[in-house]
């Protein structure tokens, strides 16, 4: 063999080694070098993650009463994995069976929310007879299982609806926002209520079912398994049994004002809506909050139609979706005497021995017209003091008082604003510590407000003009009308705190967390109680008694024959005048007098005088509570001229 | 050599005639290291084979064993064709090369009639009674090797143009005709053995510079004038472009990367690969395999494998050197070029080192013709090294 041959075998001899040498090379850098990388990315390659939605957790009542729950439906699902020939013929099988389109069913087989790991449910609350045959005919309906699913469910339906709230599906937004919270595509999330304002206890941590896949997606094995947490149960502070009564007594109420003519316009009371509102002034635990018109919110479960969602969201049917108790905004008419009684007493102004003489009328200024005013009905009451006062319902005795404060608050003295101070100081213009979503805050208005809200006002002329504080606005505010708002929480809290002799509590309505063992998990002691003015109790608690049990008293009539030498009651009425409307009739009222258990109000819209339509609410619902015989609401005429 | 000698009257060493013809016989030189080397990697290719489809056959109710029993008798035909080529004396193959090289040819020329049949847009396959096919492109290399080395083998010195021309014409014909099918791999394949074997033979530089232009040339038409399919050209794409995110098209890549790197230095164990038993390598138990064995057998199964393969080039190329005639050196030459470059691009393009072409991995992938004509070249080479001596 020649040289040259030799030489040119070593060349190839040379390129070959240099090829191997390559390989050798390559694969070292991929196995051993950059090992973990290449491990982690096979991992996320072959393993999928089918999340376990926790099961939801219970909202109860104060005794453990479930006001939400899970039902067990039985439920059809289809393995997602049936695909073709396969699929089609299964799915118009059950479409056969269940009575239902194959496009729904396709539908929903095709839902991106469900992982393609996990069986779709197609049907729930199938009959017993149509899951046996699936069962019985397994080859005719390959992947189609009959499983029992966790469904919302409110056993007691309308009733406490306002306070319990409803569910519905995350949106992609709020997944967004909660992934780090264990939510998925397709979870059930609160939408109002108590079961949105407590989401964080009841919803649980998702478990999670680790399946290995190939490239096809198909399972080839079964990894792990995580066992969701289930969501904890809430118990709210609600009595079912006083909830379901304040709801009756105000339905009852609203159907009475319907019957009954208005004085004023010799026309029906349209009686809209109304709250009642039940507290327990000892630590601000609320019993009931009823607000009418409600709803059900078993008609969410599952997604609500359109037009049933239409409805309830129709101003024509008065927007059942709102609670009123808390989210309601209203004038608060005379019961908000309680307020100016207090802020005359606390400047100074007045003592329980100051009298005026009520002539029906109140004129600020002789020669200005503008801020006089007179006594709902014309009625004059003559040399009263305040306790009178507040039994009768005098405005012209707290007509003198909010015009008496404006003038100091013209002259720059700082008790010129006791009015508004001691509102705040009650509980009013801010949220109640109750924690439900779209709670109201109310507005106390003053000098700073009227600024304020004139202040986009384009006449340069009419902003002056609107801007100022004038001495009606604060004779207004001294009965409870004008620009005041209040929700019935507030007003009920309000009341609480004087009858527990000047405690004001946040509400309270979370009672205690529920570990699903039933184990306590956490309790919510009542808030802490903020002091306010109680001057002069006394006086103003003979003024409140008499309402009720003076002959004279504006809600004597409706309290007739009520056993109040054994469950002595304060109370207050309220008839708020509401522009281009009947009048909103307010009632609330506390018991037993010396120790005080709860506090009962009653708002119900163009229902006439507090003690037309409220004051037979309240007087029905603390029958209930006392365990007396329950009276027949009644709206009559009324006998005095209670206001 | 532990022979016993006898002095001669000149004082010359010498053979007595019977001891010499006994010492020359063919048998006492058969590179028992290069047999071994080829049964092992066979013997490796089958357990590969079983432990990467065995889950996705017994998946789709399919005799598990399926793909390993078809492949075992493609070795055992290999063994007997083995052997059928190192009996018959290799200069007999050389002085009838044009034979051999005609006879194999003419498949090559019938699988593009519509007597071949097509699968996945190449018509590579000549259907055989009783459910067998064979691949004629694959068996050419053989013919191939045979043909440039006994057309070659009478030159002396450089090359001369004619000769070269000659050369080419004999590889380019073949060449062209597999490109028709189209089966890019085979082509390189007998490229590579045309290239090594002219190298070998001694070609100008300037006639290989021609030739590479040529070449060249040839590509950019192809390419050009879209005899490629698109998924070929996208392919070639992908390999320059390794890590961009067009998943359709480097996902082949990714995922055998990724079942390799997997592997780490002792892998997950037989049958224990993720990757390529949960079929994210696509065509994992043909031009993929290399992906099972780097996830499941890890560096240190790969290494041996790479290794193995070496032991085979390195003794074709001990053959090679130590051919008693130039048909030798340069039929041994075409056979280390094959091995070479198919195993380079086949596992290079699993690794990304290489843009991802259809090519076995000799003995390992699944595919009877390949397996026979592989066993074929290794007898010829065995043939030539056994009979050096006489």
């Amino acid at each position: 063999m020649n040289t040259g041959v030799r030489v040119r075998i070593s060349i190839v001899g040379v390129v070959v080694f240099a090829l191997f040498a390559a390989l050798f090379a390559r694969l070292w850098f991929l196995q051993v070098a950059s090992r973990g990388s290449y491990a982690e990315v096979a991992q996320a390659n072959r393993v999928r993650i089918v999340p376990i939605a926790p099961p939801r957790g219970r909202i109860l009542d104060v005794r453990g009463r479930p006001l939400a729950e899970n039902r067990v439906a039985r439920a059809i699902t289809v393995d997602r994995r049936l695909k073709g020939a396969r699929r089609r013929a299964v799915v118009n099988r059950l479409a056969v069976l269940l009575g239902t389109p194959v496009a729904t069913i396709e539908k929903r087989l095709d839902d991106k929310r469900v992982s393609p790991y996990a069986p779709v449910p197609v049907a729930t609350d199938v009959p017993i007879e149509v899951l046996t045959y699936v069962s019985e005919h397994q080859e005719d309906f390959p992947g189609v299982r009959a499983v029992p699913l966790a469904v919302r469910s409110y056993p007691n339906g309308r009733v406490a609806a306002n306070v319990v709230g409803y569910v519905g599906e995350i949106g992609p937004d709020e997944l967004s926002e909660r992934k780090d919270e264990g939510y998925a595509l397709g979870d059930t999330i609160g939408r109002s209520g108590a079961e949105q304002a407590f989401e964080e206890y009841l919803h649980g941590r998702p478990g999670a079912e680790r399946l290995e896949v190939d490239a096809r997606g198909e399972v080839v094995g079964h990894l792990s398994t995580v066992a969701p947490r289930p969501g904890q149960d809430v118990q709210l502070t609600i009595d079912l049994d006083v909830q379901r009564l304040a709801e009756q007594s105000l339905s009852q109420g609203i159907a009475a004002a319907r019957d009954a003519v208005d004085d004023d316009d010799d026309r029906h009371f349209k009686a809209p809506a109304g709250a009642v509102v039940v507290i327990d002034p000892t630590d601000g635990s609320v019993r009931a909050l009823a607000s009418n018109p409600g709803f059900d919110p078993n008609g969410f479960v599952g997604g609500i139609p359109t037009d049933k969602w239409r409805w309830l969201n129709d101003r024509d049917n008065h927007y059942p979706l709102i609670d009123r108790a808390t989210a309601g905004l209203y004038a608060p008419g005379s019961t908000f005497k309680l307020v100016t009684a207090i802020a005359g007493l606390q400047s100074g102004l007045i003592t329980p021995y100051t009298t005026i003489d009520d002539e029906g009328v109140y004129r600020f200024d002789r020669d200005d017209p503008r801020w006089s005013r007179t006594n709902a009905g014309g009625a004059r009451y003559g040399p009263i003091s305040l306790s009178r006062a507040l039994t009768v319902s005098s405005d012209v005795f707290f007509y003198n008082i909010g015009g008496d404060l404006w003038r100091w608050h013209r002259r720059g003295d700082p008790n010129g604003d006791a009015l508004q101070a001691v509102a705040r100081d009650y509980g009013f213009g801010a949220t109640t510590g109750i924690g439900l979503p779209g709670e109201a805050e109310g507005r106390i208005p003053d000098a700073a407000w009227k600024v304020a809200f004139n202040a986009d006002n384009p006449d340069p002329r009419s902003k002056a003009e609107n801007s100022v504080w004038y001495p009606g606005d604060n004779i207004s505010l001294a009965v409870g009308q004008g620009d005041v708002l209040v929700t019935p929480l507030q007003l009920a809290r309000a009341y609480a705190a004087f009858a527990a002799g000047g405690q004001l509590r946040p509400a309270r309505l979370l009672d205690r967390i529920l570990d699903p063992s039933g184990e306590v998990a956490r309790t919510f002691a009542p808030g802490k109680p903020r002091p306010v003015p109680v001057p002069e109790r006394d006086t103003i608690l003979t003024g409140l008694q008499g309402v009720v049990s003076d002959p004279k008293g504006t809600a004597a009539g409706a309290f007739a024959g009520f056993p109040l030498d054994r469950v002595p009651l304060a109370g207050k009425t309220g008839t708020a005048e509401v522009q281009g409307k009947q009048d909103t009739s307010l009632f609330v009222a506390f018991g037993p007098v010396g120790a005080p258990r709860y506090v009962v109000l009653s708002v119900v819209e163009e229902a006439g005088f507090g003690a037309q339509t409220s004051a037979p609410i309240v007087r029905r619902v603390i029958e209930g509570i006392e365990k007396m015989e329950l009276s027949e609401i009644a709206v009559s005429a009324p006998t005095a001229a209670g206001n | 050599m532990a022979t016993s000698l006898t002095q001669g009257p000149a004082g010359r060493v010498e053979l007595s005639d019977r001891r010499a013809r006994r010492l020359a016989m063919p048998l006492r030189h058969v590179d028992l290291s290069l047999v071994v080397a080829t049964l092992t990697i066979s013997g490796l290719g089958l357990l590969m084979l079983y432990s990467a489809t065995r889950d996705r056959l017994e998946r789709a109710g399919i005799d598990p064993f399926y793909f390993v029993k078809r492949q075992g008798l493609a070795v055992a035909a290999g063994l007997v064709v083995m052997v059928l080529v190192m009996v018959v004396d290799y200069r007999k193959l050389r002085d009838f090369w044009p034979v051999v090289y005609g006879a194999l040819l003419v498949p090559l020329v019938i699988v593009i009639s519509p007597v071949g049949s097509q699968v996945r847009g190449t018509q590579a396959w000549i259907q055989l009674p009783g459910g067998f096919q064979f691949q004629p492109s694959e068996l050419f290399k053989f013919g191939m090797v045979v043909g440039l080395a006994g057309y070659l083998h009478r030159h002396r010195g450089e090359l001369d143009a004619r000769r070269v021309i000659g050369a080419l014409a004999l590889a380019g014909a073949p060449i062209a005709l597999v490109m028709k099918q189209p089966d890019l791999g085979t082509a390189m394949t007998l490229g590579a053995i045309f290239l090594a074997v002219l190298t070998v033979a001694g070609v100008r530089v300037r006639h290989l510079v021609v030739l590479g232009l040529m070449a060249f040339t040839g590509v950019v038409l192809v390419v050009q004038m879209g005899m490629l399919e698109t998924y070929q050209v996208d392919r070639f794409t992908a390999f320059l472009n390794q890590g961009s995110d067009t998943r359709d098209v480097t996902y082949n890549l990714d995922q055998a990367k990724t079942a390799i790197g997997n592997g780490g230095l002792t892998g997950r164990g037989l049958f224990h690969g993720p990757q390529t038993n949960g079929a994210f390598v696509p065509e994992n138990h043909t031009d993929f395999i290399f992906t099972a064995v780097g996830e499941q057998l890890g560096f240190a199964g790969s290494a041996t494998l790479l290794t193995l393969f070496a032991v085979v080039v390195w003794r074709t190329w001990i053959a090679a050197r130590d051919a008693p005639d130039l048909f030798g050196v340069l039929a041994c030459t075409g056979v280390v070029a094959m091995f070479a470059v198919q195993v380079f691009e086949n596992i290079g393009m699993t690794m990304g080192i290489m843009p991802v072409t259809g090519i076995p991995l000799p003995l390992v992938s699944y595919g009877g013709t390949s397996v026979v004509a592989t066993f074929a070249l290794v007898g010829l080479v065995v043939n030539i090294q056994m009979r050096r001596y006489t």
